[in-house]
């Protein structure tokens, strides 16, 4: 230990210093930055009603959804730009936001208006025609901030005349469209508890739902409806059950031992008691909204922590699950795990998509499809959550599941998936599913450690093999039999998502800067753009007086380290 | 010198605040006279008084709020800090962190590290997490993540260890990622920290 000179000033620094017992009323004079709004113009927008929420899947002009509809298929009905056209896309413009870090922001667009996000929460709305700025949002974020995997934000949702963020202090905020005021904020959770927000919300049926980041901070998760019009809080439900102890599941979907030792875990559930307060099971990315049957689908996280099964007995529901819930009120309908126990961080991310799939027998029933990141696409029939089929792999598997060591073991997929939060796009037509993934060799490593109170609670490491080679795919899977129908390997990793449009087209970018048009059914690259920043976020397309945008952010990736930037890029063909 | 003892300096610092406590609290100094004291450690112009005094001019403001808390209920052990933090109430320690976060990180005037220390540093780096997707591109750190950038070594060094060994125990994610790099990897990983000059990198962000 250092060693110090108590010297006379230092004593009388002591009694002075803390003479004042209410320290903090002299310090709280200082100013406090407020959020602010730099408005340049009001944003000529209409008010978004809720049957053009409805409708989205067969509007070309609007993009109203972060997954393009409440399917979340991602697939714009406009052919305007098509396979025989998508060679002569051009930038149209280039909007450059004041962050230059992580973009995972999928552009919303309603008539001439479009609303961006970038880490940090800021909010920008701009000319979807031209790239100028209507206004540009700033949140006043509070001090404590404990996000996993970078300051991002994925975008707002709109519902009348407002648009919606979460952010990174874990609030919801409701923002006037046309001028980007503040309307209200509300408190969702407690930021110094692991708590935080960077998924875009969801707006349906004058509810805004949203779920909760904290996987890695042993929260306890949950999805959220508050009221578009108030912020009051509608319903809540845990993602984490009471009773979070489930079958004893001793393999996983696909049917792979995941090698538990079920009797030293009944013995600690004896000992310590179900851990459902800490046991994560955050939700990441927005659910799919059955409009028919007035249900929510959404996908949970990872249970906390991460590698350490030790001290959190059970087959930790509901984490690793699809789950899905009662609109109205948010009361359970139905689960279907994944990865029971998991001690991997291959949980489920990707946005669910609701598709008419084929069942067992072949007959055409209402499903949802999921891209783990195990590197299996889930096809699931939608009454019950039950598991219909799982795809061929799409990555590596290696090593499958061989259990997290103080030394390490080496597994495939790595720590970020096969598929990480990418949303997956789907082309109905074709009954093709559209992944991104990544190919990372790490081993995995254990350490137990107590529950921190909020901080981060790993339970031990990844680590990359040394030498290894990484890199990504673009695939495509037949979702009615599981068959890969085909798959382009990609330099890096891969990490934004995809859009599939009627034009017969994949659109998705790269971390080295490119950004790319797949033919979707051969998977031949049709076009490419150099960004010169990392193309990590999922793009969007709309029309505006006749004619079709292509539009992506290119900003890099914190969590892959790829080159950062701060462009929104829209595209014509001209 | 003297070794400050964490019993010693405790009765110490209540002593203080029990005598002077009231009779002063109705002058109300300015901010700079409030934390006067930190001054004595961290410094009159935001550079420490020895190597294993951490920078705190600049830090950000929820990784210094979650250290003094953590140094209150002695989730992070240190003779020093502790009985300083024992006194201070939830808001004090969110004004203090406030209040240090705004002023400018000092030039420690730290050479950056040779081509082979920076490259075992950068495989280091990329090994696990990695670092720069929590503490972000530059090391600039946010909210409750640190700032690393132009740091003491010699405190980098000290406190990465101390992960390591968990005698740092307010924030196990840290101590996992540390068990999981090498002491020379650790070493290297303070050296190349503390020559980075980031200056011209802020302001990006909220
Ligand atoms: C007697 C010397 C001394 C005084 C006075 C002092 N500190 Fe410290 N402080 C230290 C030392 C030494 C450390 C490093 C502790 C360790 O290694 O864990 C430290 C660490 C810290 C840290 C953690 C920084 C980091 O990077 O993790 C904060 C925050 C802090 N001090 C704030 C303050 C504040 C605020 C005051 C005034 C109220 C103050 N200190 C007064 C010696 C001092
Ligand atoms: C998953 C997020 C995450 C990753 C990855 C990460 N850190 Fe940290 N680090 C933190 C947080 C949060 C803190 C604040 C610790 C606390 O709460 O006391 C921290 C604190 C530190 C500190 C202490 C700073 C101080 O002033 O005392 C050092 C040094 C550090 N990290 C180094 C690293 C290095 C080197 C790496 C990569 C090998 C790394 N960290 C990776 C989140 C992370």
């Amino acid at each position: 230990m250092a060693s110090y000179k108590l010297t006379g000033a230092l004593v009388s620094a002591l009694v002075i210093g803390f003479a004042g017992a209410n320290l903090h009323q002299a310090l709280a004079q200082e100013e406090t930055p407020a959020a602010a709004t730099t408005k340049h113009r009001d944003a000529p927008v209409a008010s978004v009603s809720q049957d053009q929420l409805s409708g989205a899947a067969g509007d070309e002009n609007n993009f109203l959804h972060t997954n393009g509809n409440y399917d979340q298929t991602r697939y714009y009905p406009g052919k305007q730009i098509n396979t025989s056209n998508v060679g002569k896309l051009r930038p149209a413009w280039i909007f450059q936001t004041e962050v230059k870090e992580s973009l995972e922001t999928t552009p919303i667009v309603v008539g001439e208006v479009m609303y961006v996000t970038t880490s940090f929460n800021h909010v920008y709305a701009i000319n979807a025609k031209t790239g100028e700025a209507y206004w540009h949002y700033k949140h006043k974020m509070g001090p404590v901030t404990t996000y996993c995997c970078g300051p991002n934000n994925r975008g707002v949702a709109i519902y009348g005349d407002k648009v919606f963020m979460g952010t990174l202090d874990s609030k919801l905020v409701a923002l006037d469209a046309k001028t980007g005021s503040l309307i209200w904020q509300t408190d969702i959770s407690e930021p110094e508890l692991g708590y935080s927000e960077t998924m875009a919300p969801t707006a349906v049926d004058g509810k805004i739902l949203i779920g909760t980041n904290g996987g890695e901070y042993g929260i306890r998760g949950f999805v959220r409806a508050y009221d578009a019009e108030t912020g009051k809080l509608l319903w809540n439900f845990h993602t984490i059950p009471e009773d979070s102890t489930g079958v004893w599941a001793t393999h996983d979907a696909t049917g792979k031992d995941m090698h538990r030792d079920i009797a030293a875990e009944k013995a600690a559930l004896k000992k310590l008691g179900d851990p459902y307060k800490t046991l994560g099971g955050g939700v990441w990315q927005n659910p799919a909204v059955d409009l028919k049957s007035k249900r929510i689908f959404f996908v949970v996280g990872n249970p906390s922590p991460d590698l350490d099964g030790s001290i959190r007995p059970g087959d930790n529901l509901y984490t690793n699950s699809l789950v899905s819930v009662n609109l109205d009120n948010g009361e359970y309908v139905c689960h279907f795990q994944y990865i029971a126990h998991d001690v991997w961080d291959l949980d489920a991310v990707s946005p669910p998509i609701l598709v008419d799939v084929k069942d067992k027998d072949g007959k055409t029933v209402p499903g949802v499809i999921h891209g783990g990141k195990t590197g299996n696409v889930y096809v699931h029939n939608r009454d019950d959550c039950s598991l219909i089929r799982f795809s061929e792999a799409m990555v590596d598997q290696t090593g499958m599941w061989s259990l997290p060591t103080p030394e390490g073991t080496p597994m495939l997929p790595g720590a970020n998936g096969g598929v990480e939060w990418s949303p997956m796009a789907a082309n109905p037509e074709l009954g093709l599913t559209y992944a991104v993934n990544l190919h990372q060799p790490m081993t995995y490593h254990v350490e137990s450690s107590p529950y921190p109170g909020g901080k981060l609670w790993l339970g031990g490491a990844f680590k990359v093999i040394p030498g290894s080679e990484q890199f990504g795919n673009v695939t495509a899977v037949d979702y009615n039999t599981g068959k890969i129908a085909w798959q382009k390997k990609t330099p890096l990793p891969m990490m934004g998502g995809a859009l599939a449009t009627a034009g017969g087209l994949v659109f998705t970018g790269e971390g080295d800067g490119w950004f790319r048009a797949y033919d979707a059914k051969t998977g031949d690259v049709l076009w490419s753009f150099f960004a010169g920043a990392g193309v990590n976020a999922p793009p969007a397309a709309y029309n505006v007086d006749g004619k079709q945008y292509i539009v992506v952010g290119a900003g890099g990736n914190v969590q892959l380290d790829f080159k950062r930037g701060n462009n929104i890029i829209a595209f014509t063909a001209d | 010198m003297l070794q400050l003892s964490r019993l010693a300096h405790g009765i110490f610092f209540t002593a203080a605040m029990l005598i002077c406590g009231t009779a002063l609290a109705q002058d109300t100094p300015n901010i700079a006279e409030k934390v006067k004291l930190c001054a004595t450690c961290h410094g009159e112009q935001g550079i420490p008084i020895n190597k294993q005094t951490p920078v705190i001019w600049g830090q950000n403001e929820g990784y210094l709020y979650l250290q003094l808390r953590d140094f209150k209920s002695g989730a992070r052990q240190n003779a020093l800090m502790g009985p300083l933090a024992a006194g201070l109430e939830k808001d004090d320690m969110l004004s203090i962190a406030a209040y240090f976060s705004k002023l400018k990180w000092p030039n420690l005037e730290q050479p950056s590290a040779s081509g082979d220390v920076a490259t075992k540093a950068q495989s280091a780096i990329n090994s696990v997490g990695p670092c720069t997707a929590c503490h972000l591109e530059h090391f600039q750190g946010d909210g409750s993540t640190a700032r690393l950038a132009g740091q003491w070594q010699d405190y980098l060094h000290t406190t990465m260890l101390a992960f390591r060994d968990k005698s740092r125990g307010n924030n196990p994610g840290m101590s996992d990622l540390m068990k999981a790099t090498s002491p020379e990897d650790i070493a290297a990983l303070a050296q190349y920290l503390a020559g980075l000059q980031i200056d011209a990198y802020l302001g990006h962000g909220r």
